[in-house]
Protein backbone atom coordinates (compact mmCIF):
# COMPACT_ATOMS: atom_id res chain seq x y z
CA UNK A 1 0.00 0.00 0.00
CA UNK A 2 1.40 3.41 -0.97
CA UNK A 3 0.90 6.89 0.40
CA UNK A 4 -0.75 8.38 -2.69
CA UNK A 5 -4.26 7.25 -1.95
CA UNK A 6 -5.63 10.54 -0.63
CA UNK A 7 -4.37 12.63 -3.56
CA UNK A 8 -7.47 14.21 -5.05
CA UNK A 9 -9.80 11.58 -3.61
CA UNK A 10 -13.14 12.47 -2.17
CA UNK A 11 -13.04 10.65 1.17
CA UNK A 12 -16.76 9.87 0.92
CA UNK A 13 -16.54 8.35 -2.53
CA UNK A 14 -16.22 4.62 -2.00
CA UNK A 15 -16.70 3.72 -5.67
CA UNK A 16 -13.36 4.71 -7.20
CA UNK A 17 -11.21 2.30 -5.20
CA UNK A 18 -11.96 -0.86 -3.27
CA UNK A 19 -12.89 -0.11 0.30
CA UNK A 20 -10.05 -0.79 2.70
CA UNK A 21 -12.05 -3.55 4.39
CA UNK A 22 -12.60 -5.32 1.07
CA UNK A 23 -8.96 -4.96 0.17
CA UNK A 24 -7.97 -6.41 3.50
CA UNK A 25 -10.27 -9.43 3.05
CA UNK A 26 -8.73 -10.15 -0.36
CA UNK A 27 -5.28 -10.08 1.18
CA UNK A 28 -6.15 -12.32 4.11
CA UNK A 29 -8.34 -14.95 2.41
CA UNK A 30 -7.08 -17.52 -0.09
CA UNK A 31 -8.83 -16.92 -3.41
CA UNK A 32 -9.92 -19.79 -5.68
CA UNK A 33 -7.06 -21.24 -7.73
CA UNK A 34 -6.41 -24.39 -9.78
CA UNK A 35 -6.52 -26.58 -6.66
CA UNK A 36 -9.91 -25.16 -5.64
CA UNK A 37 -11.30 -25.79 -9.11
CA UNK A 38 -9.99 -29.36 -9.30
CA UNK A 39 -11.57 -30.16 -5.93
CA UNK A 40 -14.87 -28.43 -6.79
CA UNK A 41 -15.10 -30.27 -10.13
CA UNK A 42 -14.60 -33.64 -8.39
CA UNK A 43 -17.18 -32.79 -5.73
CA UNK A 44 -19.75 -31.55 -8.24
CA UNK A 45 -19.34 -34.75 -10.23
CA UNK A 46 -20.22 -36.83 -7.17
CA UNK A 47 -22.78 -34.76 -5.33
CA UNK A 48 -26.46 -35.63 -5.48
CA UNK A 49 -29.22 -33.08 -4.94
CA UNK A 50 -30.02 -32.98 -1.24
CA UNK A 51 -26.62 -34.27 -0.07
CA UNK A 52 -25.32 -32.57 3.05
CA UNK A 53 -21.81 -31.24 2.44
CA UNK A 54 -19.25 -29.67 4.76
CA UNK A 55 -16.55 -27.57 3.09
CA UNK A 56 -13.61 -27.47 5.53
CA UNK A 57 -11.33 -24.44 5.17
CA UNK A 58 -13.93 -22.89 2.92
CA UNK A 59 -11.93 -19.67 2.40
CA UNK A 60 -13.81 -17.57 -0.13
CA UNK A 61 -16.62 -20.17 -0.13
CA UNK A 62 -15.85 -21.26 -3.69
CA UNK A 63 -16.11 -25.06 -3.34
CA UNK A 64 -19.20 -24.77 -1.12
CA UNK A 65 -20.91 -22.45 -3.59
CA UNK A 66 -20.16 -24.83 -6.50
CA UNK A 67 -21.62 -27.76 -4.52
CA UNK A 68 -24.68 -25.70 -3.64
CA UNK A 69 -25.26 -24.97 -7.34
CA UNK A 70 -25.22 -28.75 -7.82
CA UNK A 71 -28.05 -29.08 -5.30
CA UNK A 72 -26.22 -29.88 -2.06
CA UNK A 73 -27.08 -28.45 1.34
CA UNK A 74 -23.74 -26.86 2.20
CA UNK A 75 -22.01 -25.53 5.28
CA UNK A 76 -18.56 -23.97 5.28
CA UNK A 77 -16.06 -23.96 8.15
CA UNK A 78 -12.93 -21.87 8.50
CA UNK A 79 -10.48 -20.80 11.21
CA UNK A 80 -10.00 -17.41 9.62
CA UNK A 81 -12.60 -14.78 10.59
CA UNK A 82 -12.02 -12.89 7.31
CA UNK A 83 -12.72 -16.08 5.35
CA UNK A 84 -15.88 -16.67 7.38
CA UNK A 85 -17.14 -13.21 6.47
CA UNK A 86 -16.24 -13.64 2.81
CA UNK A 87 -17.93 -17.05 2.54
CA UNK A 88 -21.01 -15.70 4.33
CA UNK A 89 -21.14 -12.80 1.86
CA UNK A 90 -21.11 -15.41 -0.94
CA UNK A 91 -24.25 -16.88 0.63
CA UNK A 92 -22.58 -19.91 2.24
CA UNK A 93 -23.77 -20.74 5.77
CA UNK A 94 -20.55 -20.64 7.72
CA UNK A 95 -19.18 -21.64 11.11
CA UNK A 96 -15.87 -20.46 12.51
CA UNK A 97 -14.38 -23.79 13.49
CA UNK A 98 -11.25 -25.93 13.58
CA UNK A 99 -11.60 -28.56 10.82
CA UNK A 100 -14.59 -30.86 11.54
CA UNK A 101 -14.42 -30.62 15.35
CA UNK A 102 -17.59 -28.52 15.86
CA UNK A 103 -19.92 -30.80 13.87
CA UNK A 104 -22.05 -33.71 15.00
CA UNK A 105 -21.33 -37.35 14.33
CA UNK A 106 -22.86 -38.56 11.07
CA UNK A 107 -24.02 -35.07 10.01
CA UNK A 108 -22.67 -35.12 6.42
CA UNK A 109 -22.79 -37.18 3.24
CA UNK A 110 -19.72 -35.40 1.89
CA UNK A 111 -16.81 -33.50 3.37
CA UNK A 112 -14.44 -31.49 1.14
CA UNK A 113 -11.09 -30.03 2.20
CA UNK A 114 -8.54 -28.05 0.22
CA UNK A 115 -5.93 -27.85 2.97
CA UNK A 116 -2.97 -25.58 3.50
CA UNK A 117 -0.25 -27.89 2.22
CA UNK A 118 2.92 -26.04 1.24
CA UNK A 119 5.88 -27.44 3.21
CA UNK A 120 7.19 -24.52 5.25
CA UNK A 121 10.09 -23.97 7.64
CA UNK A 122 8.85 -23.56 11.23
CA UNK A 123 10.15 -20.00 11.62
CA UNK A 124 8.21 -18.85 8.55
CA UNK A 125 4.90 -20.28 9.65
CA UNK A 126 1.57 -18.75 10.56
CA UNK A 127 2.68 -15.14 10.77
CA UNK A 128 -0.59 -14.03 9.21
CA UNK A 129 -3.87 -15.43 7.92
CA UNK A 130 -2.66 -15.93 4.35
CA UNK A 131 0.38 -17.85 5.55
CA UNK A 132 -2.02 -19.93 7.62
CA UNK A 133 -4.08 -20.67 4.49
CA UNK A 134 -1.01 -21.90 2.61
CA UNK A 135 1.41 -23.47 5.06
CA UNK A 136 1.17 -27.14 5.90
CA UNK A 137 4.08 -27.22 8.34
CA UNK A 138 7.45 -28.87 7.70
CA UNK A 139 6.03 -31.91 5.85
CA UNK A 140 2.99 -30.14 4.41
CA UNK A 141 0.64 -32.41 6.37
CA UNK A 142 0.10 -30.36 9.57
CA UNK A 143 -3.58 -29.74 8.74
CA UNK A 144 -4.18 -32.93 6.75
CA UNK A 145 -3.42 -35.34 9.60
CA UNK A 146 -5.79 -33.87 12.22
CA UNK A 147 -8.41 -33.68 9.45
CA UNK A 148 -8.02 -37.41 8.79
CA UNK A 149 -8.23 -38.09 12.55
CA UNK A 150 -11.78 -36.70 12.82
CA UNK A 151 -13.43 -36.72 9.38
CA UNK A 152 -14.91 -40.24 9.60
CA UNK A 153 -16.79 -39.19 12.75
CA UNK A 154 -18.87 -36.55 10.93
CA UNK A 155 -19.65 -38.74 7.90
CA UNK A 156 -22.97 -40.52 7.62
CA UNK A 157 -22.85 -44.22 6.69
CA UNK A 158 -21.74 -44.45 3.05
CA UNK A 159 -20.35 -40.91 3.17
CA UNK A 160 -17.05 -39.78 1.66
CA UNK A 161 -14.38 -37.16 2.27
CA UNK A 162 -12.67 -35.43 -0.68
CA UNK A 163 -9.17 -34.12 0.03
CA UNK A 164 -6.93 -32.13 -2.28
CA UNK A 165 -3.41 -33.60 -2.06
CA UNK A 166 -0.27 -32.29 -3.78
CA UNK A 167 2.76 -34.38 -4.67
CA UNK A 168 4.63 -31.84 -2.47
CA UNK A 169 3.08 -33.41 0.61
CA UNK A 170 3.82 -37.08 -0.18
CA UNK A 171 0.44 -38.59 -1.16
CA UNK A 172 1.66 -42.06 -0.17
CA UNK A 173 2.28 -40.85 3.42
CA UNK A 174 -1.23 -39.34 3.44
CA UNK A 175 -2.69 -42.62 2.22
CA UNK A 176 -0.82 -44.63 4.89
CA UNK A 177 -1.88 -42.23 7.64
CA UNK A 178 -5.51 -42.57 6.53
CA UNK A 179 -5.31 -46.38 6.22
CA UNK A 180 -4.08 -46.57 9.84
CA UNK A 181 -7.32 -44.79 10.80
CA UNK A 182 -9.58 -47.15 8.87
CA UNK A 183 -9.99 -44.94 5.79
CA UNK A 184 -9.51 -46.31 2.29
CA UNK A 185 -8.35 -43.94 -0.42
CA UNK A 186 -9.20 -43.68 -4.12
CA UNK A 187 -7.70 -41.11 -6.48
CA UNK A 188 -10.59 -39.50 -8.35
CA UNK A 189 -8.88 -36.62 -10.18
CA UNK A 190 -5.41 -35.41 -11.04
CA UNK A 191 -3.78 -32.48 -12.80
CA UNK A 192 -0.11 -31.72 -13.44
CA UNK A 193 1.40 -28.29 -12.83
CA UNK A 194 4.99 -27.05 -13.21
CA UNK A 195 6.19 -27.94 -9.69
CA UNK A 196 3.62 -30.41 -8.45
CA UNK A 197 0.83 -32.73 -9.40
CA UNK A 198 -2.52 -32.07 -7.73
CA UNK A 199 -4.73 -35.01 -6.81
CA UNK A 200 -8.21 -35.31 -5.39
CA UNK A 201 -8.39 -38.32 -3.10
CA UNK A 202 -11.70 -39.75 -1.95
CA UNK A 203 -11.69 -41.37 1.50
CA UNK A 204 -14.34 -43.73 2.80
CA UNK A 205 -14.55 -45.70 6.00
CA UNK A 206 -13.13 -49.13 5.18
CA UNK A 207 -16.27 -50.75 6.61
CA UNK A 208 -18.67 -48.92 4.26
CA UNK B 1 -26.70 -18.29 11.15
CA UNK B 2 -30.04 -19.95 10.61
CA UNK B 3 -31.62 -22.00 13.34
CA UNK B 4 -31.44 -25.27 11.35
CA UNK B 5 -27.65 -25.18 11.80
CA UNK B 6 -28.36 -26.36 15.36
CA UNK B 7 -29.02 -29.86 13.93
CA UNK B 8 -25.40 -30.31 12.80
CA UNK B 9 -23.21 -28.35 15.22
CA UNK B 10 -21.95 -29.45 18.63
CA UNK B 11 -19.49 -28.42 21.32
CA UNK B 12 -16.02 -28.82 19.76
CA UNK B 13 -14.59 -29.99 23.08
CA UNK B 14 -16.97 -32.74 24.27
CA UNK B 15 -19.35 -33.07 21.26
CA UNK B 16 -22.47 -32.47 23.34
CA UNK B 17 -25.48 -30.46 22.19
CA UNK B 18 -25.54 -26.68 22.34
CA UNK B 19 -28.27 -24.43 23.66
CA UNK B 20 -29.08 -21.36 21.59
CA UNK B 21 -29.75 -17.93 23.10
CA UNK B 22 -30.74 -15.31 20.56
CA UNK B 23 -29.95 -11.65 21.26
CA UNK B 24 -30.64 -10.24 17.80
CA UNK B 25 -32.48 -11.68 14.83
CA UNK B 26 -32.83 -10.41 11.26
CA UNK B 27 -35.68 -12.37 9.69
CA UNK B 28 -34.51 -16.00 9.80
CA UNK B 29 -30.90 -15.04 10.41
CA UNK B 30 -29.60 -15.07 14.00
CA UNK B 31 -27.15 -12.17 14.08
CA UNK B 32 -26.07 -12.02 17.72
CA UNK B 33 -26.35 -14.51 20.54
CA UNK B 34 -24.63 -17.38 22.28
CA UNK B 35 -24.35 -21.15 22.06
CA UNK B 36 -23.83 -22.86 25.42
CA UNK B 37 -22.72 -26.46 25.81
CA UNK B 38 -25.34 -28.42 27.73
CA UNK B 39 -22.58 -30.57 29.25
CA UNK B 40 -19.48 -28.47 30.01
CA UNK B 41 -21.17 -25.05 30.05
CA UNK B 42 -18.66 -23.44 27.65
CA UNK B 43 -20.21 -20.40 25.96
CA UNK B 44 -19.59 -19.79 22.24
CA UNK B 45 -20.47 -16.39 20.73
CA UNK B 46 -22.50 -15.68 17.60
CA UNK B 47 -21.25 -12.40 16.12
CA UNK B 48 -22.39 -10.75 12.89
CA UNK B 49 -24.36 -13.90 12.13
CA UNK B 50 -21.34 -16.21 12.40
CA UNK B 51 -21.07 -18.72 15.26
CA UNK B 52 -17.55 -19.01 16.66
CA UNK B 53 -17.12 -22.66 17.60
CA UNK B 54 -13.36 -22.63 17.93
CA UNK B 55 -12.31 -24.50 21.07
CA UNK B 56 -11.59 -21.97 23.86
CA UNK B 57 -7.81 -22.45 23.63
CA UNK B 58 -7.86 -21.40 19.95
CA UNK B 59 -10.31 -18.53 20.25
CA UNK B 60 -7.78 -15.86 21.19
CA UNK B 61 -5.33 -16.96 18.54
CA UNK B 62 -5.37 -14.20 15.92
CA UNK B 63 -2.65 -13.81 13.31
CA UNK B 64 -2.48 -10.31 11.83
Amino acid sequence: MTGDRDAGDDPDDGTARPRLAELRETETVYQPAEDSRLLADAVVETVDAGDRLLDVGTGSGYVAARAREAGAHVVGADLNPHACRQAAAAGVPVVRADLTTAFRAGAFDLVAFNPPYLPTAPEAEWADWMERALSGGEDGRAAIEPFLDDTARVLAPGGAAFLLVSTLTDPEAVREYAAARGLSATEVAGESHPFERLLVVRFTSAGD
Amino acid sequence: MKEDLMDIICCPVDKHELELDVEERDDEEIMEGTLTCTECGEVYPIEDGIPNLLPPDMREEAPA
